[in-house]
């Protein structure tokens, strides 16, 4: 039986909390384990269900009589609602209820303010809602609602709001600050400077971008006596369960959330968004289920983004390559409001990376009127990788090092924060090795410049969690015909999450994969697993499938061996059989086991243990990239991606390939091509929507390879497995932008390098080789 | 969005006797949908009707060579167009910029009349939001506010620096040529440099079109000894409108250009043809500094607004490489 450890939390106020963890006994699937599921390519369990379009997602709900809501949003960057009046909207036919600041209960949302906010802070802040009919019924109760604004000072912009003379967003927040800025500091920095024979001192900057989840957010929602029940698009169930029953009141039984299938969350769907309950709302008004999704537009203004950032790093080494300093003060736009899922630590990356005594980081995040900031994908990593690799390819470059070499020469094995070795020490050394062979980095001829077109190479590497954590929790149920149900309370965000837990359990079982079925997604069927976010679904609830499996097998083997008369010790299951040790022939199916004992069912219990307290898990990889450079139109085409990325024992190949693929693609936007553009003088979003904010098309990625490292880490949890959705994006846009300058020589400090930017940092290059050499250089 | 009574004609005076203002609302014709619908579900234009004109016979798709011409049907799709072996031959530059518009959806689903029609991607005109200058209002919100991808040439004398969308368009004015229209008021026939016109006060619209009327045919004459491309920058590999597009029509005898006719899109509110370059060409044997000459007197009256001066540095790269690519021995 697993142990409970129950620790106290420590809590700036109110009761005691504890953190409880069950231990995990299970032996450790180490490099040298005989896996014969894991490991292997599978396609995903839910593609035929996908591709026939079976699969239903929030939208494709239709529930009796149900009706289709709109939410009305600001036209203004900053207001004062002063009147909402819904009558003639209300006396529209067709039209079944409507919810607005006037007559919503007040419900306290993000940080003070609250569901329909009496003063709006960006454009698209949600002002009112209806639910109608028909969609278009409830677009044209919208343009019914008459509201009187009192429109207020306003600042879009990252460097405006931090002006002492800024419109504020907050009364209780000044300066635009949310909070008190988050440091960081080991050694001496300055002093690490003055040791440096060359200091990178640099400002980076990088865009908004937009998630653009093919499914926008959105629920459908049906409230029948006290029973709530929500489809909702969300990458954790158990969450909005928690933050919708607390926000109305309502016994946590009495809330169901149930989300089968996503396309895409990236992050964006990891925090409970207004419109569940504003949904709930309007199907308690109009007694009528109500289906409440977001347009491209909404959801483009509303539902989160990457926020900008503004980076200013210094960093030195010695002659020989020696990281002596790394200093960064790092400034991120969060937008009109905290919503609690940012996760976006700009300044993590330059404490761990790279072996250095003296680093000091100082990050603050700043509000404008805008939409607000979420966690996207690794976020903070991502923009804090473009700063640190691109001052680290500059380093190598003064200091005339190859960039890898540099890296390798400030490689650690030790978490640096908290001073502790990690579980997989060698194997960001390993991506190095992988990808720089693959892509045949040592070895690479720059071909000769036609004048026209340039050609580069370019590298760069990453760190990142993926450990999983506890608590998370799986039940294994063995069917009469031997047939296996898995259940467990996460959520499958459309990144092969059934498939890979699916294997697992396979494995443990000793079954094959078709006798398994996976159920998640919903709260009333599935005991409790956390949000789908930091890289750790596989990695938390996979250890607790394995253990539930575990369990379950412990008691048909038990089982089997009362009928065969042999000690269970010495029996095993391979391929949906029990074998006796030492015996050629199985003598009987795990089906006529089940069968025997029918109606009594086997029901194994399993949870994820805890992480080791004296290690750190970490994920790493690194990628190589080769572009093409038009210097005369500014065009820059990605010939070639090679990644290499660090996830542990890696279960299914065929996934991983997947989130690499998918990772690059949005990397290369990032790099190349996306940014949210704001009208400074109205705070209007100004591409909210897929035509003119333009995402990366087929023909803009290149052959992506994956120099796959397999590196079994058993010491990180009982399935070696780690994370491996968000962390292939964040070396992407670095890697781009230091083949850039290998073709070019020119040095790219902000994103994306549109045509524009492009085509500017070539001009000013011009300009600089037209005009005659500096009085210094003249004279040398 | 909003609601629209929808009919379908089976003739072309069916559509015409229902086109335009009535007390009753706006009829407006719907072939492809392509612009229209979107302008629809942006809230950009309100027609109370839509009369579908896809099964017009007078207006059909079809490319057939006449006795001195191409004639196109109106209801010519950009796939037809892309893929037909008689344009392909006698007017690449028509070719090459269908395959270079929008998607292989759209381009089946959109028609040539509605490409030449369709109105600019200014994102000023097509938020609700902005009552601008094209949409009836007072002001260029673009002018003086994110204006990257807007008009370098006569941008400082026209009320609105929107550009015009369309790759095929320019390549048109390329080719001379002309358009039949008809309306209430009979039929006509003209010069796709004089259909497209900068919008004014009273016509805020990018082409002279009438509400009442509608494209029936487009015609490109024959030109021997001609050589033609189309080239296109945009932000990212396809499925975008042109930062700048370049179609270019070179006749050339003995080696030496008789005729030359450079037309850009992206860059004004209509195809814009750079009448210097071709002084600059002709007699010429398109030698490299004849080329720089062509390149350097097409910009010269461009006059950028704040975000849009790279525009300049690309057109210039794409008029050099077009005018390379067709009077070269490639």
């Amino acid at each position: 039986m697993p142990e409970l450890h129950i620790n106290k939390l420590r809590r700036g106020h109110g009761e005691d909390a504890f953190k409880v963890v069950e231990t995990d006994p299970l032996p450790r699937w180490d490099k040298d384990a005989k896996l014969t599921v894991a490991g292997t390519r599978q396609t995903r369990v839910e593609g035929e269900e996908k591709v026939t379009g079976r699969a239903r997602y929030a939208y494709d709900m239709r529930l009796p009589g149900q009706l289709y809501a709109c939410i009305l949003r600001s036209p203004h960057p900053h207001a004062r609602v002063v009147k909402v009046d819904t009558s003639r909207a209300a006396a529209l036919t067709g039209m079944r209820a409507v919810v607005s600041a006037t007559d919503a209960p007040k419900i306290q949302w993000f940080e003070e303010s609250t569901l329909f906010d009496p003063r709006v802070r960006y454009v698209g802040d949600e002002v009112a809602a209806v639910a109608a009919d028909s969609e278009e019924i409830a677009e044209d109760a919208l343009r019914l609602i008459e509201v009187e604004y009192e429109p207020l000072p306003f600042v879009v912009d990252l460097v405006a709001a931090q002006k002492p003379d800024a419109p504020q967003l907050h009364d209780d927040k000044p300066g635009n600050l949310p909070s008190e800025p988050k440091k960081y500091s080991r050694g001496d920095v300055e002093a690490g400077l003055r040791e440096a024979s060359v200091v990178v001192d640099e400002v980076y900057t990088t865009q908004v971008v937009l998630h653009n989840c093919f499914e926008p957010h959105g629920c459908t929602v049906s409230w029948e006596g006290d029973q709530l029940t929500l489809w909702d698009s969300t990458q954790s169930v158990f969450d909005v369960r928690a933050l919708v029953a607390e926000r109305l009141e309502l016994a946590e039984h009495h809330v169901r959330v149930v989300k089968q299938h996503m396309g895409g969350g990236f992050g964006s769907k990891q925090v409970a968004w207004k419109h569940t309950v504003i949904a709930a709302l309007l199907s308690k008004g109009s007694g009528r289920p109500v289906q409440l999704m977001l347009d491209r537009h909404a959801e483009n203004l509303s539902s989160g983004n990457r926020n900008a950032t503004r980076q200013h790093l210094r960093i030195g080494a010695t002659a020989d390559g020696t990281l002596t300093a790394i200093d960064l003060q790092a400034e991120q736009q969060a937008g009109a409001y905290m919503v609690g899922g940012e996760g976006s630590d700009t300044s993590g990356i330059f404490q761990t990376l790279y072996r250095c005594e003296n680093v000091h980081t100082e990050q603050r995040a700043v509000y404008t009127n805008t939409g607000p900031a979420v966690a996207f994908r690794a976020p903070g990593h991502v923009e804090g990788a473009f700063a640190l690799e691109s001052a680290m390819d500059e380093l190598a470059r003064r200091l005339k090092i190859d960039p890898v070499e540099l890296r390798r020469k400030n490689y650690t094995e030790l978490h640096q924060p908290r001073d502790v070795p990690y579980t997989s020490p060698d194997s960001l050394r390993a991506c190095y090795d992988a990808c720089t062979e693959e892509f045949g980095w040592s070895s690479y001829q720059k071909p000769t410049a036609d004048g026209q077109k340039r050609r580069g190479i370019g590298f760069a590497a990453h760190d990142w969690g993926g450990s999983g954590y506890p608590p998370g929790y799986a039940w294994v149920k063995l069917n009469t015909d031997g047939s296996v149900d898995v259940v467990t309370g996460t959520q499958d965000i459309g990144s092969g999450t059934r498939t890979g837990l699916a294997m697992v359990a396979a494995e443990e079982l000793g079954m094959p994969l078709e006798s398994i079925a996976l159920h998640l997604g919903d709260t009333a069927n599935g005991p409790y697993a956390p949000v789908s976010s930091g890289s750790a679904t596989q990695a938390t609830i996979g250890p607790a499938i394995r253990a539930a499996a575990a369990d379950a097998k412990k008691q048909l083997l038990d089982a089997a061996a009362t009928f065969l008369e042999v000690a269970a010790d010495k029996l095993s299951i391979r391929d949906g059989r029990i074998w006796v040790e030492g015996e050629p022939n199985s003598p009987v199916s795990v089906a006529n086991v089940t069968n025997r004992i029918t109606p009594h069912m086997i029901q194994g219990h399993g949870a994820r243990g805890p992480n080791p307290e004296d290690k750190a898990i970490r994920t790493f990889g690194a990628q190589c990239v080769e572009v093409e450079v038009d210097t005369a139109t500014g065009e820059v085409t990605v010939l070639r991606v090679v990644a290499s990325h660090d996830c542990g024992r890696v279960i299914n190949p065929t996934m991983v390939d997947s989130q690499i693929i998918g990772a690059v693609t949005q990397g290369l936007g990032y790099a190349l091509i996306e940014e949210r553009i704001v009208d400074y003088r109205y705070g209007v979003v100004l591409n909210a929507n897929l035509e003119e904010y333009k995402i990366p098309t087929v023909a803009d990625i290149p052959e992506i390879i994956h120099a796959m490292v397999d590196l079994p880490d058993p010491e990180a949890n009982p399935t070696g497995a780690k994370g491996i959705g968000e962390p292939p994006l964040i070396p992407t846009a670095p890697a781009i932008a230091n083949a850039v300058y290998d073709a070019t020589g020119i040095r790219v400090h902000s994103l994306p390098i549109s045509r524009r930017e492009m085509l500017r940092l070539l001009g000013e290059q011009a300009q600089a080789q037209a005009q005659p050499a500096s009085g210094q250089e003249a004279t040398a | 969005m909003r609601s629209f009574d929808y009919t379908s004609a089976t003739t072309l005076d069916d559509v015409i006797s229902t086109l335009g203002q009535t007390g009753n609302g706006l009829t407006r014709p719907l072939a492809g949908g392509t612009d229209l619908l979107t302008l629809m579900k942006a809230d950009i234009v309100q027609p109370a009707r839509l009369i579908d004109i896809k099964r017009v016979p007078e207006l059909a798709s079809g490319i057939a060579a006449s006795g001195d011409g191409i004639t196109l049907g109106a209801l010519t799709t950009l796939t037809e167009i892309e893929t037909s072996a008689l344009l392909q031959e006698r007017a690449p530059v028509l070719t090459q910029a269908a395959a270079l518009a929008a998607t292989p959806q759209l381009r089946n689903m959109a028609t040539i009349a509605g490409n030449l029609l369709q109105r600019p991607r200014c994102w000023y005109y097509r938020d609700e939001h902005f009552q601008c200058w094209l949409k009836g209002g007072d002001t260029c919100h673009a002018r003086d506010g994110e204006n990257q991808q807007h008009a370098i040439y006569r941008a400082d004398v026209s009320p609105c620096v929107a550009v015009h969308p369309s790759d095929l368009a320019s390549a048109l004015v390329a080719l001379d040529a002309e358009v039949r229209v008809r309306g209430q008021g009979g039929e006509r026939t003209l010069p796709l440099t004089e259909f497209f016109a900068p919008p004014t006060d009273d016509r805020r619209m990018e082409n002279v079109l009438g509400d009442d009327e509608i494209v029936v045919s487009i015609r490109i004459p024959d030109a021997d000894n001609t050589r033609s491309t189309y080239l296109k920058a945009m932000d990212r590999k396809t499925w975008a409108f042109a930062l700048v597009g370049v179609a270019a029509v070179v006749r050339q005898a003995g080696g030496q250009i008789e005729d030359a006719r450079i037309v850009l899109s992206g860059v004004a509110p209509t195809p814009w043809r750079v009448r210097a370059a071709k002084q600059a060409l002709i007699g010429s044997t398109g030698d490299a500094s004849a080329i720089d000459r062509a390149v350097e007197a097409a910009v010269a009256e461009a006059q950028p607004l704040e975000h849009n001066g790279y525009k300049l540095a690309l057109a210039k790269s794409l008029i050099g490489n077009a005018l390379r690519a067709v009077t070269g021995d490639g």
